[in-house]
């Protein structure tokens, strides 16, 4: 079944245009990577996803929903979930106050406070600090165990190896496995390319707002794919 | 002995000032805008109590703190709801404060309109003037009973901020409004309750200062400035600083009056100019 499903998508920042024509899918079950240079139009198609960008056009239906164009607060209930670029955690709220907040929405699952203290543990010895006081992967995990929290059917990681040591990355990363085997789809997006292929179904590489090369992560070779990254 | 006396009741004065101030300190910390009709929402509160009180004479206006904090609940998500939320998500802070200097305007000429320009105040009967003596000072009952009020709703704010569901909403909603949506929250709506919230605790002061001093459609003003200077001298945003700067404030316009029975007021916005000068993140970090 396709989760969702992404057609000729033209995205907008004033005058300046993001995406031009972009058209993806995602089956259920499946985890995709999404990379391509900075300034490609990764973010802005996330947030295109999510609702957070009003100024679009074509069509996005998510499990058979059409969602262009219902804002943000009605998309999250139907189960698409984010890790923003930059974690964007909330620093007025304790660790544990951050992941309450992916339970407001009350989508019924697996996800619990207590299955996500199991997936990161050291969450649960600082579930009372601020986020501030934690080091960069423990708020990655944080950000990655609020989105949790909403039980959703698809979960979209905005660069979630950024600026991470090369260890922490590997946790995260193995983190991501243990959240595909509890059902949820996933979308990756990543600067780090062979990260990104490695841990993927299939992928889609971006360059200006345009998609330019797509298919299995398996057998698709590094010089196809830094052709496609670089545009060269 | 008199000093103590004049510092005691700048003390009790100034948890009024602080209640002026609190509910513009929510508004600023979570929308980072400024309600320039703070004032001519207290005076309104004031016009409603005294209408109130002449409606049914053998309540006591304290009793009737509570349907006006009530109705002014409903004004202010009425005010967030029709009007500020169409420009609060906008960049440019100064649309929202063009829009509520907009509404200060509209609303001091209507309740000219309405209530006439003569000065009121809000009748206590006895309790206006009774005092009760402890070691040999004279406090006012009335002060006493504004101050345990003001203690008690900046409590019960605080709790409600930091201890409840609602409360950790409007935190994130304060820390960023768009994250928040993608978790089902219609920043909006926080808004709603948070304007009401802070319109209740701004009514509640207008009409315990209107028992003290007598006010006309032109007193929003300074009521705003008082407002004002209570937020900025406490910390932009905080609520306890609110509190103590509400209390310098009180205490500084007091003892001033006492120097000078011209010109009390002088006195505290000169210390909130001393403040702002040599202090400019608030005389008091409390982080909420």
């Amino acid at each position: 079944m396709t989760l969702l499903e992404v057609r000729a998508l033209d995205a907008f920042y004033g005058d300046f245009q993001a995406l031009f024509g972009l058209s993806l899918d995602v089956e259920a079950g499946e985890t995709v990577a999404l990379i391509g240079a900075n300034g490609a139009g990764k973010t802005t198609f996330l947030k295109c996803l999510v609702g957070l960008t009003s100024t679009k056009r074509g069509e996005i239906r998510f499990a058979g929903e059409p969602i262009a164009e219902q804002p943000a607060e009605r998309i999250s209930r139907l189960g698409l979930s984010l890790v923003p670029e930059g974690r964007l955690l909330f620093p007025s709220l304790t660790v544990e106050e951050n992941l309450m907040m992916g339970a407001l929405n009350q989508r019924p699952g697996s996800w619990t406070l207590a299955r996500v203290y199991e997936l990161f543990p050291i969450l649960r010895e600082r579930r009372r600090q601020k986020p501030e006081q934690l080091s960069g992967g423990q708020q990655h995990m944080v950000a990655i165990g609020r989105a949790l929290m909403s039980n959703p059917k698809l979960l979209l990681c905005d660069e979630i190896s950024l600026g991470l040591a090369p260890v922490v990355v590997d946790q995260i990363y193995e983190s991501l496995g243990r959240i595909r085997a509890e059902g949820a789809s996933i979308v990756l997006v990543e600067q780090d390319v062979k990260r990104a292929a490695g841990a993927a179904d299939r992928v889609y590489c971006l360059l200006k707002g345009r998609v330019t090369l797509q298919g299995p992560a398996r057998g698709m070779g590094l010089d196809q794919l830094s052709r496609a990254y670089f545009g060269a | 002995m008199i000093w103590v006396e004049t510092i005691i009741n700048g003390v009790l004065y100034g948890g009024l000032y602080g209640l002026l101030g609190v509910g513009l300190a929510l508004i600023v910390g979570v929308m980072r805008v400024v309600n320039l009709s703070h004032g001519e929402f207290i005076v309104l509160s004031a016009f409603i109590g005294v209408s109130l009180v002449g409606a049914v004479p053998w309540v006591h206006p304290l009793v009737l703190l509570l349907p006006v904090a009530l109705i002014a609940f409903v004004l202010g998500f009425g005010l967030q709801a029709v009007l500020v939320n169409r420009v609060v998500t906008r960049p440019d802070p100064f649309a929202a404060i063009l829009l509520t200097f907009g509404v200060a305007v509209v609303m001091r000429n209507l309740m000219v309109e309405v209530f006439g320009a003569d000065p009121r105040n809000l009748p206590a009967g006895r309790l206006a003037h009774a005092s009760a003596g402890m070691f040999g000072l004279h406090v006012g009952v009335l002060p006493l009973l504004i101050l345990g009020l003001s203690v008690v709703l900046f409590t019960c704010l605080q709790l409600i901020i930091t201890r409840t569901k609602f409360g950790r909403i409007v935190r994130a909603t304060a820390d960023h409004r768009d994250i928040v949506r993608l978790m089902g929250v219609n920043p909006g709506r926080v808004y709603n309750v948070v304007m009401g919230l802070s319109l209740a605790l701004a009514s509640v002061a207008g009409m315990l200062l209107a028992i003290r001093l007598s006010f006309t459609p032109y007193s929003g003003v300074e009521r705003l400035l008082v407002a004002f200077e209570v937020v900025v001298l406490g910390g932009l945003g905080t609520f306890w600083g609110a509190m103590l700067g509400g209390i310098t404030l009180g205490v500084a316009e007091l003892v001033g009056l006492k120097f000078d029975t011209n010109a009390g007021p002088l006195y505290a916005h000169l210390l909130f100019l001393a403040g702002v000068l040599l202090r400019p993140n608030g005389l008091f970090r409390v982080r909420t």
